[in-house]
């Protein structure tokens, strides 16, 4: 038993923060502590192509629940919205397809151009409507990361016309990095 | 003499289940060794006092650097000179964490310095989670481990708003100031450790987010996300002489987002001082009577077994051992040739009873923090493999 605070403070992964949930429960097997979920209020939007993205995302005290905005027929928006029953039965749905490997949530480039409505309300709200156990281990996941963190544009959002206006002068570097393989690489 | 305990391994699906995909070498070998290095509390303790004694000489001789004008010397890219000397001039510029790697340490043998990671290290996964995870998998008592790794880096990014004050004052000081994290896409290894110190930060208490380096944007007025979004800080997994080499033009372009203060870039600019192994040689010139330090030099050493090193070479590439007679018993190639070299004297890494060498390595964050071990031969390469320890 070492007694020095400096020397150790990882006794039973409390030192460990956040990341001692996910490793106390893989290690045991176990589901890890619930925590407290926070249930979400979403909008969602479908694109030109067809495909949803969430374009607001708040914290709710209540059940989730979402907007869903899409263009009928004649390029009409309208709005419906939909209850925790409903978005947790798409998610279940959805979740199905991830098991059998259907889902595009898991697919490589999914989500950079929206996904189903299915698949972006399981991508961005997966914990708090299926519970966490299932969140996390979805989350393991690389693609279905990344594809939940590009089928999400609320965070911060800013008006599309802002947005095209501010990028015009940007750049972004790294292109043509040669830096991309997969071996360990810059220990030393 | 290393000894060593045997484990019950980690299957590949309980890593993969963890986050570490990393867990097989090109040439089919595991990287997580199923052994242990024991040590003992003495031996941690001189470790963790190594660990702050050594960067304590590191920040007084890149002062020395800077005041001497001897950039040149160290071989640091003519185009980050100006974002060095800035981020060094002010203390929000917080240096997040580092890793010596050291010689010795072990059975009465000195604790010798080989380098300091100090601006993209890896091995943090490794450190701060598996080889913790190592012991409670064998259920053996987790604690007796140095390796405070997660919570002092986490403490560590608080102290971007408390600088030397308690970290306690985070709260009361944080105004919702945002930290991107940017790896390179495509690297396994880069990007969790990047996604780890992501939450690490979420943990202290910061709104943090993930962008790849290739989605990443930047213009004189900061550092923006793919959809636009502006950090206040930006944490990048990718080493500042690429950086200056590859993209000369993001080099110009940070220099003025750190003039026009409008972004604070971790690990700041300064630690590429710390991270050229020419620093070496000026910690010999400033240091002489160190027990920590080897004999280091820019040009050969007479008359003494040595190595010959790239100011900023890596994973044991581009390394030459050279004996006492001039003659060259090992070399590795690479692609950092063209960096400036230095001559460090040769030292003996701890032996196990099968001739493999153990390097250990320290993690700092503000204090030294933790440690694990690297096995391999004479030349520690990415072949190398991660040994947790046990205190015992």
């Amino acid at each position: 038993m070492i007694n020095n605070k400096h020397i150790s403070s990882i006794a039973s992964g409390i030192g460990l923060g956040s990341a001692g949930v996910l490793m106390m429960s893989v290690l045991t097997g176990c589901e890890a502590p619930q925590q407290e979920q926070q249930n979400r209020f979403l909008v969602i939007e479908q694109q030109t192509n067809g495909k949803y993205i969430v374009v607001e995302e708040m914290p709710t005290e209540g059940p989730s629940r979402a907007i869903i905005r899409e263009k009928d027929a004649n390029g009409n928006t309208t709005e419906r919205f939909m209850n925790e029953t409903e978005m947790k039965a798409l998610a279940e749905q959805e979740y199905q397809k991830v098991q059998n490997g259907t889902s595009e949530t898991v697919q490589d480039g999914g989500g950079s151009a929206g996904m189903g409505l299915a698949g972006t309300i399981l991508a961005v709200a997966a914990g708090s409507l299926l519970g966490n156990m299932i969140g996390n281990s979805l989350m393991n996941n690389k693609n279905f990361a990344k594809n939940s963190a590009s089928s999400n544009k609320s965070a911060y959002s800013r008006s599309a016309a802002s947005r095209a206006k501010k990028s015009s002068s940007k750049k972004s570097f790294f292109g043509s990095s040669s830096r991309t393989s997969s071996s360990r690489s810059y220990g030393s | 003499m290393v000894t060593l305990q045997k484990l019950n391994p980690l299957d590949d699906s309980k890593l993969e289940e963890l986050g570490f995909s990393w867990h097989t070498d090109s040439d089919g070998s595991k990287y997580v060794s199923d052994e242990l290095v024991e040590i003992s509390s003495s031996e941690a303790e001189a470790y963790y006092t190594a660990g702050n004694e050594i960067y304590d000489m590191y920040v007084e001789a890149a002062e020395y650097v800077i005041e001497n004008d001897l950039f040149f010397d160290l071989g640091i890219p003519f185009n980050l000179i100006d974002i060095i000397k800035k981020s060094w001039e002010n203390d929000v510029h917080w240096h997040i964490y580092g890793r010596f790697d050291l010689a010795g340490g072990i059975d009465g043998e000195d604790i010798k310095l080989i380098e300091f990671n100090a601006d993209t290290p890896t091995g943090l996964f490794e450190t701060a989670l598996l080889q913790w995870a190592l012991l409670k998998h064998n259920n053996m008592d987790e604690e007796n481990q140095f390796n405070n790794v997660y919570e002092a880096i986490s403490e560590n990014f608080k102290r971007l708003i408390t600088l030397f004050d308690e970290t306690s004052k985070f709260d009361s000081r944080y105004d919702g100031w945002k930290i991107l994290f940017s790896s390179i896409a495509e690297n396994d290894e880069e990007e969790a450790t990047t996604r780890l110190l992501q939450q690490m930060a979420t943990d202290a208490g910061f709104n943090t987010s993930f962008e790849y380096l290739e989605n990443t944007h930047f213009d004189d007025n900061g550092i923006f996300d793919a959809h636009e979004n502006n950090y206040e800080y930006w944490f990048k997994l990718y080493p500042w002489e690429d950086i200056a080499h590859d993209e000369p033009e993001l080099a110009t372009t940070l220099t003025n987002i750190i003039q026009n203060q409008k972004a604070i870039i971790l690990n700041p600019a300064y630690t590429l001082l710390f991270q050229s192994k020419g620093m070496m040689k000026i910690l010999c010139d400033l240091f002489p009577d160190s027990p920590y330090l080897l004999k280091t030099s820019y040009e050969p050493l007479d008359g003494i077994k040595q190595v010959e090193k790239a100011v900023f070479g890596r994973e044991g590439a581009n390394t030459k051992i050279i004996n006492a007679d001039g003659n060259v018993a090992e070399q590795t190639d690479g692609p950092y040739d063209n960096y400036k070299k230095v001559y460090q004297e040769y030292v003996e890494f701890p032996k196990d009873v099968k001739g493999n060498k153990y390097q250990a390595g320290v993690f700092f964050a503000y204090e030294a923090c933790g440690m694990s071990f690297r096995k391999g031969s004479e030349i520690m390469d990415n072949m190398s493999k991660f040994v947790g320890h046990v205190i015992v």
